[in-house]
């Protein structure tokens, strides 16, 4: 994304000159300096050191800098700046920490037969160049597909209802939505559980499926809800004046313009029941091999391979246990990723367009 | 298509009163609009004014309390009555909103063709539709290299002058205008001005606006609608664009034209 224009030498919206920039970096740099000091010196907890040294060296620094720079207003900034990158630099560690202890142990279990093979013949001590995952991935796969195509339709159906009609029954459905959104994970699966001799399901695949339902149902709900809240009313009423029925207007003209916060809805609803693992404890049963019937028989799951090789205490199947989270991670990662595909195929195709027809001209 | 435009009908209101709730907007409006002339609606704001022009193709009932008395004939047929459909009025009474209104997931070519669609009728030569649409709407020359570009990413001048062409790919009888360009710089207003003085030789035209300057532009009649306080609004004189400005008979409305207030 080079532009052609030469960069002009000076750069009247810049905020700072150059000793200014020389003392922000001098306030970022010197109170690291002075922890890693004191830490190493003194000998102190890590967490001490971080919330009672850094914190307010930090900050008495960089208000000392904004000051200097901006006058009193600059203190504020400085502040509200220093904490917003220490919190959100707190999540980050947080979240890269999961993602490094995952990868780090998880790594040495995975080869393409952990991928490919199922866990007959497996017991507890069996190394880990026998055996696999492939069943529990197919397994989760095959659920949350089921739990998916039940929870997507009615969840959107609500959301159309909640946005689009006028009816008076809007706010006893949205309350009723957010309180199942507060169903705890295990009192679903028990709820199915117990009604499952009703239905005539054993624990079988679709048991597990219909567990994950209410956990999905409400966060598809809530955020379709606001994507199609978010579709300007003008467009609505466009449609409408050009003698469309309200069904037509809704379909062509309200559901493709919210299509990606649609999909947004639909990651945020997978990534709420992919890694449940009480539910399908109860529901789900359990399986060794390969079974892709959701009527027959149990199934394997990820959350469920993890859940019984991690609280054994032989060290392979603790590595077993590790090697199936990070491929849970995987499958997170690539069923967020087509999704995001898939969401962005309509502008794609348009960029595609345009290009081979300036080509042709 | 060219060749077969719909004519001009003529649009007749009979006594139109609209609630809202309980709070009456309007009151016992009854105005003619002949057919190929344009008729401008004027007055401050609240006063009804846009309320009515809705009535005459049914979009205030999208608003809910909404409730309508009185009668509003489309070449003498009541577009109220018992077996007409509000889609159906729609069809054949277009409108264009104050604030441009594509539809931002189509192109310049789908918007065009959006109407077809969405009243479900067939589309016939479709290459010759967005083309002669375009054109009526004067915007033709500007966006015919790119028809299958986003139709956002037309300025908004363009983007107004595309809704005009979108309604009229539907061939209406009336066009509705509500503030066409309010939100519009100078040049994109003459050119929508021009278009409308074209437009008028094959359909009614019905034009809500706040600018005098454009009533007197391109109108051929003129009603002054008037709320006082806490009173539904009424028309308050109707008749040539020439009388309501020059001559007006009641002084509210010499008030009102000459600025004295609103």
């Amino acid at each position: 994304m080079s532009t052609q224009q030469p960069r002009p030498a000076k750069q009247p919206w810049s905020r700072s000159n150059a000793a200014q920039r020389r003392e922000i970096i001098a306030a970022s740099v010197l109170p690291l300096i002075v922890t890693a000091a004191i830490y190493w010196i003194l000998k102190i907890d890590y967490t001490v050191a971080l919330i009672g040294v850094f914190l307010p060296l930090q900050v008495l620094s960089a208000a000392a800098v904004g000051l200097r720079a901006f006058g009193r207003r600059g203190i504020w900034d400085a502040l509200l700046l220093v904490l917003t990158i220490f919190l959100s630099a707190n999540v980050l560690v947080l979240l890269a920490s999961v993602l490094a202890s995952v990868i780090g142990k998880g790594f040495g279990a995975l080869s393409s037969q952990f991928f490919l093979q199922n866990n007959i013949y497996v017991s507890t001590t069996t190394s880990l160049e026998y055996g696999g995952v492939g069943h529990a991935i197919l397994g989760s796969l095959i659920v949350v597909a089921i739990t998916t195509l039940l929870a997507v339709p009615l969840g959107i159906s609500i959301a159309v209802f909640l946005t689009q009609s006028q009816s008076r029954l809007r706010g006893p459905v949205r309350t009723f939505t957010q309180a199942i959104s507060g169903l705890p994970s295990v009192v679903s699966g028990l709820f199915i559980l117990s009604i499952m001799p009703y239905l005539h399901l054993q624990h079988v695949g679709f048991a597990g499926a219909l567990a994950l339902f209410p956990l999905m149902l409400p966060t598809i709900a809530r955020v379709a809800e606001e994507a199609l809240r978010l579709v300007p009313a003008d467009l609505r009423m466009a449609a409408l004046a050009l003698g469309a029925p309200n069904y037509r207007a809704f379909f062509k003209v309200i559901l493709p313009a919210a299509k990606t916060g649609i999909m947004t809805a639909l990651l945020l609803g997978l990534a709420r029941v992919v890694g449940e693992t009480a539910p399908l404890v109860l529901t789900l049963g359990s399986n060794n091999s390969t079974n892709l019937n959701p009527f027959d028989g149990g199934m394997a799951s990820l959350p469920r391979y993890i859940y019984s090789f991690v609280n054994t205490k032989y060290q392979t199947s603790q590595e077993r246990a590790w090697g199936a989270a990070l491929v849970l991670l995987m499958v997170v990662g690539l069923l967020f990723g087509a999704a995001r595909v898939l969401g962005r195929k309509k502008s794609l195709k348009t960029k595609a367009s345009k290009a081979t027809k300036k080509g042709n001209r | 298509m060219a060749n077969e435009l719909a004519t001009a009908s003529t649009l007749h209101t009979e006594d139109v009163s609209v609630w809202f709730g309980d709070r009456q907007v309007l009151d016992k409006v009854s105005l003619t609009f002949p057919a190929n002339q344009v008729t401008a609606l004027i007055g401050p704001s609240g006063c009804g004014k846009s309320t009515f022009l809705r009535t005459l193709n049914r979009m205030h009932e999208l608003i809910p309390g909404a409730g309508l008395a009185g009668a509003v004939y489309l070449d003498g047929k009541d577009i109220y009555g018992e077996n007409v459909d509000a889609v159906d009025v729609r069809i054949n009474i277009g409108m264009v909103f104050q604030k441009p209104n594509p539809f931002p997931t189509m192109s310049i070519k789908e918007n065009i063709l959006s109407g077809l669609k969405l009243s479900g009728r067939k589309i016939g030569d479709s290459e010759e539709l967005v083309e002669t649409s375009l054109r009526r709407a004067s915007i033709w020359n500007e966006v015919k290299d790119r028809l299958d570009d986003q139709a956002l990413s037309l300025s908004g001048g363009q983007q107004q002058r595309l809704c005009i062409a979108r309604s009229l790919a539907m061939n209406p009888q009336v066009l509705l205008m509500d503030e066409p360009c309010s939100a519009l710089d100078p040049g994109s207003t003459r050119r929508i001005e021009e278009t409308i003085e074209e437009l008028s030789d094959s359909m009614t035209i019905v034009i809500v606006t706040h600018n005098m300057q454009q009533a007197q532009r391109v109108s051929h009649q003129t009603a002054f609608f008037l709320a006082d306080d806490n009173t539904p609004g009424g028309v308050v004189e109707f008749g040539s664009t020439e009388d309501v400005f020059n001559r007006p008979v009641d002084a509210r409305t010499n008030d009102y034209v000459n600025g004295h207030f609103g």
